[in-house]
Protein backbone atom coordinates (compact mmCIF):
# COMPACT_ATOMS: atom_id res chain seq x y z
CA UNK A 1 0.00 0.00 0.00
CA UNK A 2 2.69 2.08 0.74
CA UNK A 3 4.91 1.51 -1.98
CA UNK A 4 1.64 2.19 -4.28
CA UNK A 5 1.13 5.58 -2.61
CA UNK A 6 4.74 6.63 -2.96
CA UNK A 7 4.66 5.51 -6.41
CA UNK A 8 1.79 7.63 -8.06
CA UNK A 9 3.41 10.14 -6.30
CA UNK A 10 6.44 10.39 -7.31
CA UNK A 11 4.69 9.54 -10.81
CA UNK A 12 1.58 12.16 -10.42
CA UNK A 13 4.41 14.97 -9.21
CA UNK A 14 6.78 14.16 -12.50
CA UNK A 15 3.90 14.39 -14.59
CA UNK A 16 2.67 18.12 -13.28
CA UNK A 17 6.15 19.37 -13.52
CA UNK A 18 6.19 17.96 -16.61
CA UNK A 19 2.93 19.97 -17.93
CA UNK A 20 2.84 22.72 -15.65
CA UNK A 21 6.36 24.01 -15.03
CA UNK A 22 9.02 22.90 -17.26
CA UNK A 23 7.27 24.37 -20.38
CA UNK A 24 8.61 27.47 -18.85
CA UNK A 25 12.14 26.23 -18.98
CA UNK A 26 13.05 24.52 -22.23
CA UNK A 27 15.97 24.17 -23.12
CA UNK A 28 16.41 25.09 -26.77
CA UNK A 29 12.54 25.04 -26.61
CA UNK A 30 13.04 20.90 -25.96
CA UNK A 31 11.25 19.64 -21.43
CA UNK A 32 13.04 17.14 -20.02
CA UNK A 33 11.66 13.58 -20.51
CA UNK A 34 11.17 13.66 -16.18
CA UNK A 35 9.61 9.82 -16.19
CA UNK A 36 12.79 8.84 -18.02
CA UNK A 37 14.48 10.27 -15.31
CA UNK A 38 12.36 8.38 -12.34
CA UNK A 39 12.20 5.35 -14.41
CA UNK A 40 16.23 5.53 -14.62
CA UNK A 41 17.20 6.58 -11.40
CA UNK A 42 14.47 3.88 -9.74
CA UNK A 43 16.47 0.69 -12.17
CA UNK A 44 19.21 2.26 -10.51
CA UNK A 45 18.65 1.90 -7.08
CA UNK A 46 15.86 -1.01 -7.33
CA UNK A 47 17.40 -3.54 -9.97
CA UNK A 48 15.82 -4.61 -13.33
CA UNK A 49 12.62 -5.60 -11.84
CA UNK A 50 11.60 -3.04 -9.89
CA UNK A 51 13.02 -0.86 -12.87
CA UNK A 52 10.03 -2.63 -15.11
CA UNK A 53 7.49 -1.80 -12.88
CA UNK A 54 8.32 1.85 -12.70
CA UNK A 55 8.74 2.37 -15.89
CA UNK A 56 5.54 0.72 -16.89
CA UNK A 57 3.49 2.24 -14.61
CA UNK A 58 5.20 5.78 -15.80
CA UNK A 59 4.79 4.81 -19.25
CA UNK A 60 1.11 3.94 -18.90
CA UNK A 61 0.55 7.15 -17.16
CA UNK A 62 2.41 9.18 -19.71
CA UNK A 63 0.51 7.46 -22.46
CA UNK A 64 -2.79 8.78 -20.85
CA UNK A 65 -1.92 12.13 -21.49
CA UNK A 66 -0.95 11.94 -25.33
CA UNK A 67 -2.97 11.98 -28.20
CA UNK A 68 -1.16 8.99 -29.95
CA UNK A 69 -1.76 4.50 -29.68
CA UNK A 70 -1.22 4.52 -26.06
CA UNK A 71 0.72 1.76 -24.62
CA UNK A 72 3.73 2.89 -26.69
CA UNK A 73 5.32 5.16 -23.81
CA UNK A 74 4.53 1.95 -21.35
CA UNK A 75 6.68 -0.52 -23.74
CA UNK A 76 9.76 1.97 -23.90
CA UNK A 77 9.79 2.54 -20.38
CA UNK A 78 9.52 -0.97 -19.43
CA UNK A 79 12.39 -2.20 -21.39
CA UNK A 80 14.49 1.29 -20.02
CA UNK A 81 13.78 0.43 -16.37
CA UNK A 82 14.97 -3.64 -17.27
CA UNK A 83 17.68 -2.94 -19.02
CA UNK A 84 19.29 -0.01 -16.99
CA UNK A 85 18.66 -2.12 -13.46
CA UNK A 86 20.03 -4.48 -15.17
CA UNK A 87 23.83 -3.14 -16.74
CA UNK A 88 23.56 -1.53 -12.99
CA UNK A 89 24.33 -4.67 -11.42
CA UNK A 90 27.59 -5.38 -13.59
CA UNK A 91 28.82 -1.70 -12.98
CA UNK A 92 31.07 -1.17 -10.31
CA UNK A 93 31.75 2.25 -10.65
CA UNK A 94 32.10 4.43 -7.67
CA UNK A 95 31.64 7.59 -9.63
CA UNK A 96 28.89 9.92 -8.06
CA UNK A 97 28.60 10.92 -11.64
CA UNK A 98 26.86 7.58 -12.34
CA UNK A 99 23.66 8.24 -11.68
CA UNK A 100 23.64 11.25 -14.44
CA UNK A 101 25.87 9.44 -16.89
CA UNK A 102 22.88 6.39 -17.18
CA UNK A 103 20.31 8.99 -16.93
CA UNK A 104 21.79 10.88 -20.11
CA UNK A 105 22.55 7.42 -21.68
CA UNK A 106 19.05 5.96 -21.01
CA UNK A 107 17.08 9.04 -22.20
CA UNK A 108 18.50 9.18 -25.27
CA UNK A 109 18.29 5.48 -26.20
CA UNK A 110 14.65 5.90 -24.61
CA UNK A 111 13.62 8.56 -26.77
CA UNK A 112 15.10 7.04 -29.60
CA UNK A 113 13.29 3.69 -29.19
CA UNK A 114 9.82 5.32 -28.37
CA UNK A 115 10.67 7.45 -32.26
CA UNK A 116 11.30 4.02 -33.67
CA UNK A 117 8.32 2.12 -32.42
CA UNK A 118 5.83 5.57 -33.28
CA UNK A 119 7.49 5.27 -36.59
CA UNK A 120 7.04 1.88 -37.38
CA UNK A 121 3.26 2.01 -35.89
CA UNK A 122 2.58 4.95 -38.86
CA UNK A 123 2.34 7.48 -36.77
CA UNK A 124 5.47 9.90 -37.72
CA UNK A 125 6.11 13.02 -36.16
CA UNK A 126 8.56 15.12 -37.68
CA UNK A 127 11.97 15.54 -39.74
CA UNK A 128 14.83 13.17 -38.26
CA UNK A 129 16.67 16.28 -37.54
CA UNK A 130 14.29 17.27 -35.11
CA UNK A 131 14.16 13.89 -33.71
CA UNK A 132 17.71 13.77 -33.09
CA UNK A 133 17.88 17.67 -31.56
CA UNK A 134 15.41 16.35 -28.05
CA UNK A 135 16.99 12.90 -28.01
CA UNK A 136 20.53 14.92 -27.61
CA UNK A 137 18.54 18.00 -25.50
CA UNK A 138 16.73 15.81 -23.46
CA UNK A 139 19.45 13.48 -22.75
CA UNK A 140 21.89 16.42 -21.64
CA UNK A 141 18.87 17.80 -19.65
CA UNK A 142 17.65 14.46 -17.61
CA UNK A 143 21.66 14.46 -16.87
CA UNK A 144 21.36 18.27 -15.71
CA UNK A 145 18.55 17.70 -13.65
CA UNK A 146 20.03 14.66 -12.08
CA UNK A 147 21.66 15.93 -9.19
CA UNK A 148 18.68 17.77 -8.08
CA UNK A 149 15.83 14.78 -8.72
CA UNK A 150 18.54 12.25 -7.26
CA UNK A 151 18.35 12.69 -3.37
CA UNK A 152 14.27 13.38 -3.57
CA UNK A 153 13.87 9.93 -5.57
CA UNK A 154 16.72 8.05 -3.40
CA UNK A 155 14.43 8.41 -0.50
CA UNK A 156 11.02 8.14 -2.59
CA UNK A 157 13.00 4.75 -3.28
CA UNK A 158 13.86 3.50 0.11
CA UNK A 159 10.09 4.29 0.95
CA UNK A 160 9.16 1.86 -1.44
CA UNK A 161 11.08 -0.80 0.08
CA UNK A 162 9.49 -1.91 3.56
CA UNK A 163 12.05 -3.16 6.08
CA UNK A 164 14.60 -2.72 3.19
CA UNK A 165 17.46 -0.42 3.55
CA UNK A 166 18.79 1.33 0.05
CA UNK A 167 22.11 2.33 -0.15
CA UNK A 168 23.78 3.71 -3.21
CA UNK B 1 9.39 -13.25 -15.93
CA UNK B 2 7.64 -9.97 -15.09
CA UNK B 3 9.09 -8.15 -17.22
CA UNK B 4 8.00 -10.02 -20.26
CA UNK B 5 4.37 -10.03 -18.58
CA UNK B 6 4.76 -6.06 -18.85
CA UNK B 7 6.12 -6.03 -22.08
CA UNK B 8 3.02 -8.37 -23.35
CA UNK B 9 0.60 -5.98 -21.52
CA UNK B 10 2.30 -3.14 -23.56
CA UNK B 11 1.83 -4.53 -26.43
CA UNK B 12 -1.66 -5.82 -26.00
CA UNK B 13 -2.61 -2.09 -24.51
CA UNK B 14 -1.12 -0.80 -28.21
CA UNK B 15 -3.70 -3.10 -30.28
CA UNK B 16 -6.41 -2.28 -28.14
CA UNK B 17 -6.00 1.27 -28.46
CA UNK B 18 -5.47 0.81 -32.31
CA UNK B 19 -8.67 -1.06 -32.34
CA UNK B 20 -11.06 0.76 -30.07
CA UNK B 21 -9.63 4.45 -30.77
CA UNK B 22 -11.49 6.87 -29.33
CA UNK B 23 -14.28 5.21 -28.37
CA UNK B 24 -12.09 2.49 -26.51
CA UNK B 25 -11.83 1.84 -22.54
CA UNK B 26 -8.40 3.18 -22.45
CA UNK B 27 -8.93 6.46 -23.91
CA UNK B 28 -11.93 6.66 -21.20
CA UNK B 29 -9.02 5.98 -18.83
CA UNK B 30 -6.86 9.11 -20.49
CA UNK B 31 -10.31 11.03 -20.29
CA UNK B 32 -9.85 10.15 -16.49
CA UNK B 33 -6.30 10.49 -16.08
CA UNK B 34 -6.40 14.28 -17.36
CA UNK B 35 -9.82 14.78 -15.62
CA UNK B 36 -7.93 13.86 -12.72
CA UNK B 37 -4.89 15.92 -13.22
CA UNK B 38 -6.48 19.04 -14.30
CA UNK B 39 -7.56 20.42 -10.65
CA UNK B 40 -3.67 19.93 -10.02
CA UNK B 41 -2.13 21.32 -12.87
CA UNK B 42 -4.06 24.31 -12.40
CA UNK B 43 -2.97 24.71 -8.71
CA UNK B 44 0.56 24.44 -9.63
CA UNK B 45 -0.05 26.57 -12.67
CA UNK B 46 -1.47 29.60 -10.41
CA UNK B 47 1.68 29.35 -8.34
CA UNK B 48 4.63 28.85 -11.46
CA UNK B 49 2.55 31.34 -13.66
CA UNK B 50 3.58 34.75 -11.88
CA UNK B 51 6.65 33.48 -10.78
CA UNK B 52 7.48 33.33 -14.86
CA UNK B 53 6.03 36.47 -16.02
CA UNK B 54 8.89 38.23 -13.31
CA UNK B 55 11.50 36.14 -14.75
CA UNK B 56 10.20 36.82 -18.95
CA UNK B 57 9.53 40.67 -17.67
CA UNK B 58 12.91 40.45 -16.52
CA UNK B 59 14.24 39.37 -19.67
CA UNK B 60 12.56 41.42 -22.25
CA UNK B 61 13.43 44.87 -20.07
CA UNK B 62 16.29 46.02 -22.54
CA UNK B 63 14.05 46.02 -25.30
CA UNK B 64 10.69 47.56 -23.51
CA UNK B 65 11.83 51.09 -24.86
CA UNK B 66 12.15 50.70 -28.58
CA UNK B 67 8.93 48.06 -28.62
CA UNK B 68 7.30 50.73 -26.64
CA UNK B 69 7.99 53.44 -29.74
CA UNK B 70 7.13 50.70 -32.05
CA UNK B 71 3.54 50.16 -30.34
CA UNK B 72 2.94 53.92 -30.37
CA UNK B 73 3.62 53.88 -34.58
CA UNK B 74 1.23 51.18 -34.90
CA UNK B 75 -1.29 52.70 -32.47
CA UNK B 76 -1.36 55.82 -34.85
CA UNK B 77 -1.77 53.63 -38.33
CA UNK B 78 -4.09 51.37 -36.15
CA UNK B 79 -6.22 53.91 -35.52
CA UNK B 80 -6.11 55.31 -39.21
CA UNK B 81 -7.39 51.81 -40.40
CA UNK B 82 -9.88 51.60 -38.16
CA UNK B 83 -11.31 54.39 -39.79
CA UNK B 84 -11.34 53.03 -42.93
CA UNK B 85 -12.53 49.53 -41.60
CA UNK B 86 -15.58 51.12 -39.81
CA UNK B 87 -16.84 52.60 -43.14
CA UNK B 88 -15.90 49.21 -45.45
CA UNK B 89 -18.41 47.84 -42.59
CA UNK B 90 -21.15 49.19 -42.98
CA UNK B 91 -21.03 48.86 -46.61
CA UNK B 92 -20.69 45.64 -45.97
CA UNK B 93 -23.66 45.13 -43.33
CA UNK B 94 -25.77 46.72 -45.97
CA UNK B 95 -24.38 44.28 -48.86
CA UNK B 96 -25.06 41.18 -46.76
CA UNK B 97 -28.71 42.85 -45.81
CA UNK B 98 -29.31 43.31 -49.82
CA UNK B 99 -28.15 39.65 -50.43
CA UNK B 100 -29.81 38.21 -47.54
CA UNK B 101 -26.33 36.67 -46.25
CA UNK B 102 -26.26 35.64 -42.31
CA UNK B 103 -23.45 35.94 -40.09
CA UNK B 104 -22.32 32.56 -38.34
CA UNK B 105 -23.90 32.76 -35.06
CA UNK B 106 -21.39 31.56 -32.51
CA UNK B 107 -20.23 32.68 -28.97
CA UNK B 108 -17.33 32.46 -27.15
CA UNK B 109 -15.77 30.65 -23.78
CA UNK B 110 -12.96 32.18 -21.87
CA UNK B 111 -10.53 29.95 -20.49
CA UNK B 112 -7.15 29.81 -19.08
CA UNK B 113 -4.15 27.99 -20.38
CA UNK B 114 -3.44 25.43 -17.16
CA UNK B 115 -0.16 23.21 -18.73
CA UNK B 116 1.25 22.27 -22.17
CA UNK B 117 1.83 18.55 -23.48
CA UNK B 118 3.50 15.98 -21.88
CA UNK B 119 5.38 15.21 -24.81
CA UNK B 120 8.14 16.75 -27.06
CA UNK B 121 6.28 15.82 -29.95
CA UNK B 122 3.05 16.84 -29.94
CA UNK B 123 2.14 20.77 -29.67
CA UNK B 124 -1.22 21.00 -26.93
CA UNK B 125 -2.03 22.96 -23.94
CA UNK B 126 -5.01 21.86 -21.39
CA UNK B 127 -7.48 24.69 -20.99
CA UNK B 128 -9.70 24.81 -17.71
CA UNK B 129 -12.85 24.73 -19.21
CA UNK B 130 -14.82 21.19 -20.16
CA UNK B 131 -17.71 20.18 -21.13
CA UNK B 132 -19.59 21.52 -17.84
CA UNK B 133 -18.99 24.46 -19.67
CA UNK B 134 -20.46 23.89 -22.83
CA UNK B 135 -17.04 23.05 -24.86
CA UNK B 136 -17.12 19.82 -27.42
CA UNK B 137 -14.54 18.00 -29.65
CA UNK B 138 -13.60 19.99 -32.71
CA UNK B 139 -14.67 23.37 -31.27
CA UNK B 140 -11.99 26.18 -32.97
CA UNK B 141 -9.92 27.90 -30.10
CA UNK B 142 -8.78 31.44 -30.46
CA UNK B 143 -7.02 34.43 -28.71
CA UNK B 144 -7.01 37.87 -29.29
CA UNK B 145 -10.38 40.69 -29.22
CA UNK B 146 -13.19 38.94 -30.53
CA UNK B 147 -13.18 41.26 -33.20
CA UNK B 148 -9.40 40.22 -34.36
CA UNK B 149 -9.41 36.67 -33.40
CA UNK B 150 -5.77 34.56 -34.05
CA UNK B 151 -6.03 30.91 -34.30
CA UNK B 152 -4.59 29.15 -31.67
CA UNK B 153 -6.01 25.01 -32.58
CA UNK B 154 -9.00 23.03 -31.75
CA UNK B 155 -10.07 21.03 -28.84
CA UNK B 156 -9.05 17.54 -29.18
CA UNK B 157 -10.03 15.78 -25.83
CA UNK B 158 -13.05 17.16 -23.25
CA UNK B 159 -13.23 16.52 -19.88
CA UNK B 160 -15.89 17.82 -17.46
CA UNK B 161 -13.66 20.17 -15.80
CA UNK B 162 -10.73 20.19 -18.58
CA UNK B 163 -10.06 20.42 -22.36
CA UNK B 164 -6.81 19.79 -24.12
CA UNK B 165 -6.47 21.85 -27.60
CA UNK B 166 -4.05 20.67 -30.48
CA UNK B 167 -2.25 23.78 -31.10
CA UNK B 168 -2.34 25.24 -34.86
CA UNK B 169 1.67 24.38 -35.00
CA UNK B 170 1.10 20.21 -34.36
CA UNK B 171 2.28 17.79 -37.14
CA UNK B 172 -1.11 16.45 -37.15
CA UNK B 173 -3.36 19.71 -37.54
CA UNK B 174 -4.65 20.96 -40.86
CA UNK B 175 -6.85 24.19 -41.63
CA UNK B 176 -8.07 25.52 -44.74
CA UNK B 177 -6.74 29.29 -45.51
CA UNK B 178 -6.71 31.95 -47.65
CA UNK B 179 -4.25 34.47 -48.51
CA UNK B 180 -5.56 38.29 -47.70
CA UNK B 181 -4.31 39.90 -51.26
CA UNK B 182 -4.75 37.73 -53.55
CA UNK B 183 -7.53 35.58 -52.20
CA UNK B 184 -5.62 32.68 -53.19
CA UNK B 185 -6.98 28.90 -51.01
CA UNK B 186 -4.97 26.09 -49.63
CA UNK B 187 -4.43 23.93 -46.71
CA UNK B 188 -2.48 24.82 -43.90
CA UNK B 189 -0.40 22.09 -41.97
CA UNK B 190 1.00 22.26 -38.39
CA UNK B 191 5.23 21.61 -38.58
CA UNK B 192 6.35 21.81 -35.15
CA UNK B 193 8.86 24.29 -34.62
CA UNK B 194 9.17 25.40 -37.77
CA UNK B 195 6.30 27.82 -39.54
CA UNK B 196 3.39 26.47 -40.80
CA UNK B 197 3.20 25.51 -44.25
CA UNK B 198 0.54 26.10 -46.62
CA UNK B 199 0.17 23.96 -49.92
CA UNK B 200 -1.84 23.43 -53.31
CA UNK B 201 -1.27 27.23 -54.27
CA UNK B 202 -0.57 28.37 -57.77
CA UNK B 203 2.91 28.20 -58.91
CA UNK B 204 5.19 31.31 -58.94
CA UNK B 205 3.21 32.81 -55.92
CA UNK B 206 5.37 35.90 -54.47
CA UNK B 207 5.54 37.31 -51.10
CA UNK B 208 6.79 40.94 -50.38
CA UNK B 209 9.34 41.02 -47.57
CA UNK B 210 8.45 44.68 -46.72
CA UNK B 211 4.37 43.74 -46.47
CA UNK B 212 3.90 40.52 -46.01
CA UNK B 213 0.72 38.80 -47.03
CA UNK B 214 -1.89 38.01 -44.04
CA UNK B 215 -3.55 33.93 -43.78
CA UNK B 216 -6.89 33.78 -42.69
CA UNK B 217 -9.35 31.20 -42.08
CA UNK B 218 -10.95 29.81 -45.42
CA UNK B 219 -15.13 29.14 -44.17
CA UNK B 220 -16.41 27.12 -46.26
CA UNK B 221 -19.53 24.49 -46.74
CA UNK B 222 -20.01 21.28 -48.71
CA UNK B 223 -23.11 19.53 -48.97
CA UNK B 224 -25.01 21.85 -46.64
CA UNK B 225 -21.92 20.70 -44.43
CA UNK B 226 -20.04 23.61 -42.79
CA UNK B 227 -16.13 23.27 -41.97
CA UNK B 228 -14.86 23.87 -38.24
CA UNK B 229 -12.83 27.11 -38.70
CA UNK B 230 -15.79 30.30 -38.98
CA UNK B 231 -13.78 32.44 -41.94
CA UNK B 232 -11.37 35.02 -41.02
CA UNK B 233 -9.68 33.83 -38.04
CA UNK B 234 -6.11 34.98 -38.43
CA UNK B 235 -3.62 32.55 -38.75
CA UNK B 236 -0.25 34.32 -39.59
CA UNK B 237 1.55 35.81 -42.44
CA UNK B 238 3.42 34.61 -45.42
CA UNK B 239 7.33 34.23 -44.23
CA UNK B 240 8.44 32.30 -47.58
CA UNK B 241 7.21 30.75 -51.15
CA UNK B 242 8.83 28.37 -53.02
CA UNK B 243 8.49 25.32 -55.28
CA UNK B 244 9.27 22.03 -54.95
CA UNK B 245 11.46 20.61 -57.90
CA UNK B 246 9.02 19.17 -60.75
CA UNK B 247 5.60 20.91 -59.10
CA UNK B 248 2.72 22.25 -60.83
CA UNK B 249 1.78 24.09 -57.03
CA UNK B 250 3.70 26.78 -55.36
CA UNK B 251 3.67 26.21 -51.24
CA UNK B 252 4.50 29.28 -48.94
CA UNK B 253 5.56 28.95 -44.60
CA UNK B 254 3.61 30.52 -42.69
CA UNK B 255 4.77 32.74 -39.17
CA UNK B 256 1.81 31.82 -36.49
CA UNK B 257 0.40 34.99 -35.35
CA UNK B 258 0.19 33.33 -31.84
CA UNK B 259 2.96 33.47 -29.46
CA UNK B 260 2.57 29.78 -28.17
CA UNK B 261 5.15 30.35 -25.44
CA UNK B 262 3.31 32.94 -23.64
CA UNK B 263 -0.04 32.04 -24.13
CA UNK B 264 -2.45 32.34 -20.98
CA UNK B 265 -5.94 32.84 -22.15
CA UNK B 266 -7.87 31.72 -24.96
CA UNK B 267 -11.33 32.01 -25.87
CA UNK B 268 -13.52 28.97 -27.57
CA UNK B 269 -15.84 29.34 -30.04
CA UNK B 270 -18.94 27.11 -29.55
CA UNK B 271 -20.85 27.54 -32.74
CA UNK B 272 -24.48 27.04 -33.18
CA UNK B 273 -25.21 23.37 -32.41
CA UNK B 274 -28.05 23.24 -35.23
CA UNK B 275 -26.09 21.98 -37.43
CA UNK B 276 -23.92 18.29 -36.80
CA UNK B 277 -21.90 16.59 -38.81
CA UNK B 278 -19.20 19.37 -39.79
CA UNK B 279 -16.26 18.43 -41.36
CA UNK B 280 -12.82 19.69 -40.90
Amino acid sequence: MRRTAVLVAVIVTALLLQTAVFPQLTLLHVKPELLYLVTVIFAVLLGPGEGAVVGFVSGLAQDFMLNMPKGITALTLTLLGYTVGLARQYITSPSPLLPAVLVALGTAGGVAFHQVVTFLLGEEEGPFSYAAKVILVTAVYGAVLTPIFFPVLRRAAAATQAGRVVRF
Amino acid sequence: MLVVTLVAASLAIITVDYRAGEQGPLAAAGRATSSALAPLQQAVSNVVQPVSNFFSSLAKLPSLSRRNKELQQQVDDLKTAQQENQDLSRRIDSLEQLLGLQAITSHTIAARVIASGVSNFEWSITIDRGTDDGIQVDMPVVTGASDGPRLVGRVIRVTPISSVVQLIIDRDFAVAGKLSTSQEAGLVMGRGEEDLRMGHLRPGIQVSPTDPESVFTLGYEVNGQRGLYPPGILIGTVSRAFSEPDSVESSVTIRPAVDFSTLQYVLVIARNPARPGEVP
